[in-house]
């Protein structure tokens, strides 16, 4: 297990799958991923698009890992991961704002450990929501 | 024939699309954004129901009037992706309402839309980023996913009336950002920072300015920026939700700076709004009320309270009206969850997980598309819009008005 702070960010290709089919296998693909610094993955003993329990005090969901693609100059950021902006990501973002009410779509707190589960599916998730 | 792209605050109005059969059989001048935006046309739209159930358009607004009447704390939130008509017809439904009103801005680029449009932070066109600019900083933005035309058509590509020589020579893009974006690819620049980290880049920019040695950052690349910034002519810069979470209740930070910048050179702030028509939305929020975002209307006079922000009035509402937007999607889990416990009336043309949790499901006419309209590009200009293909769906401004009338 590693912890990480996650920043999320906007991704074209991810809205277009998005625009196709919001419950397509596309869509699933393009979210739910985080982006790892090499050493962070090897820390996990695991490689490029094996799976992980990403989780924290707000939720948990099954995504795959990658290697975070700062070709050709990668810059190391141990520690710092990087996930598409999405329902998977927003599982992990606490509801408990500051003063501002702004959540901290990207600055999320969370561990990221090794599994054999399966992705988190969409209906799982709209399910836990409707709960 | 020519169309508008409603795929973002662009507003692209250059598009030049064919029709064959109801289908585009051609299109010129989309981007990746634009072309995935007019084809979903052709997918997952909705249909009225009510209750999980098929049902008229009839029934299913005089469901949606029965809830909204019921209703003692009724929210209405969205109204992002909706025409500046619509809107309007949504802030006259909350004040007959009493309901608290709120848009997509409140999570994200509220912050520095406010700054702008009450002139705090002073602003430009896009048009005189085309023809004046010769800095362009992305600031916590990354255009070429969010906005993929605006490096083509404004900031740095184009060959503006004081810019002949464009980017072979006379324009200069920066990117601030914690990671290399796509937009990062195409500038000269990359400054990275830490996430969170912009409050101390203000200080530092502010002390390089001065002639000062950079305490913090990089500092050979942050002496280059200050020496870029002070040969600016007219600089622009476009702040996004990187900056809005990380400097939060410190954005007066950047008005500083701002200050500091212009008694060098003209440098204007254009933010980066995220659906197409955000901007017309506060803009009319505020001449109406005085407040962008976040009102309530329960006692009659508009107040304004971060008690009326999705995050907070998700979890005080006991019924909500949702308008084009999809916040069981977008919206923290926690909030979603509280969103999805109330009665949610969903006004979309397209399918969401909030459509699919809807209790009343009102498919809507898509703008620039099928129903005409007009709506605020990113940096105020008005844009018209009229529909490319013929549809027998209401606009949402019309569902609004029978929905007003009904309750």
């Amino acid at each position: 297990m590693i912890e990480v702070k996650i920043v999320t960010f906007q991704d074209i290709f991810q809205y277009e799958a998005q625009k196709k089919g919001r419950y397509s296998e596309e869509y699933k693909k393009l979210s739910a991923r985080i982006m790892l610094d090499k050493e962070d993955l090897e820390k996990l003993g695991i490689k490029d698009g094996d799976r992980v329990l990403v989780k924290n005090v707000n939720g948990s969901v099954v995504v795959a890992a990658r290697i975070s693609d700062e070709e050709p100059h990668p810059q190391p950021h141990p520690g710092l991961a990087f996930m598409i902006n999405s329902l998977w990501s927003n599982q992990l973002v606490g509801d408990q704002a500051d003063e501002t009410s702004i959540p901290e779509f990207k600055n999320i707190s969370a561990e990221v450990a090794p599994t054999e589960e399966q992705v988190t599916e969409i209906r799982e998730l709209l399910e836990r929501i409707r709960a | 024939m020519l169309a508008v792209c409603t795929g973002c605050s662009l507003l692209c109005e250059d598009i030049e699309l064919a029709l064959k059969n109801g289908a585009i059989s051609q299109a010129k001048n989309l981007c990746r954004k634009g072309y995935a935006h007019f084809q979903s046309l052709f997918t997952e739209r909705t249909k009225p129901q009510v209750d999980g159930q098929k049902a008229s358009m009839d029934e299913a607004i005089a469901r949606a009037a029965e809830i909204l009447r019921e209703s003692k704390r009724p929210l209405l939130y969205g109204w992002s992706s909706s025409s500046s008509e619509a809107q309007r017809e949504g802030i006259d439904l909350a004040k007959k309402l009493g309901a608290t009103l709120d848009d997509t801005s409140s999570f994200s680029e509220g912050l520095l839309l406010e700054r702008v449009l009450t002139g705090r932070l002073s602003t430009c066109t896009l048009d005189d980023v085309r023809n004046l600019a010769d800095l362009s900083l992305f600031w916590g933005s990354d255009p070429s996913n969010s906005h993929p035309r605006l490096l083509s058509r404004f900031a740095y590509y184009p060959r503006g009336e004081k810019r002949q020589k464009s980017y072979e020579e006379e324009r200069t893009c920066v990117v601030v950002d914690v990671r290399k974006s796509a937009t990062a690819a195409l500038c000269q620049q990359l400054i990275r920072l830490p996430p969170g980290g912009d409050a101390e880049f203000i200080s530092t920019v502010a002390a390089v300015l001065e002639g000062k040695i950079p305490r913090s950052g990089d500092k050979k690349r942050m002496i280059e920026l200050g020496t870029l910034l002070r040969k600016t002519e007219f600089g622009a810069i476009f702040p996004g939700a990187g900056l809005v979470h990380s400097l939060k209740e410190k954005m007066d930070l950047l008005e500083g700076l701002l200050e500091q910048l212009n008694r060098i050179a003209p440098f204007r702030v254009l933010p980066m709004v995220g659906h197409y028509n955000g901007r017309g939305f506060n803009q009319l929020l505020l001449d109406e009320t005085g407040f962008i975002n976040r009102v309530s209307f329960q006692e009659g006079q508009a107040r304004h309270s971060r008690e009326f922000s999705i995050m907070e009035a998700a979890r005080s509402c006991d019924a909500a009206l949702v308008i084009g937007s999809d916040p069981l999607s977008s919206l923290p889990f926690g909030v979603a969850r509280a969103l999805a416990s109330v009665p949610l009336i969903a006004i979309d043309p397209r399918r969401s997980l909030t459509t699919d949790a809807a209790e009343v499901t009102l498919p809507s006419a898509m703008y620039g598309l099928e129903a005409a309209g007009t709506a605020l590009r990113m940096d105020g200009v008005k844009i018209e819009f009229q529909p490319i293909v013929e549809s027998s769906l209401m606009p949402d401004r019309e569902i609004l008005k029978r929905i007003g009338e009904a309750v």
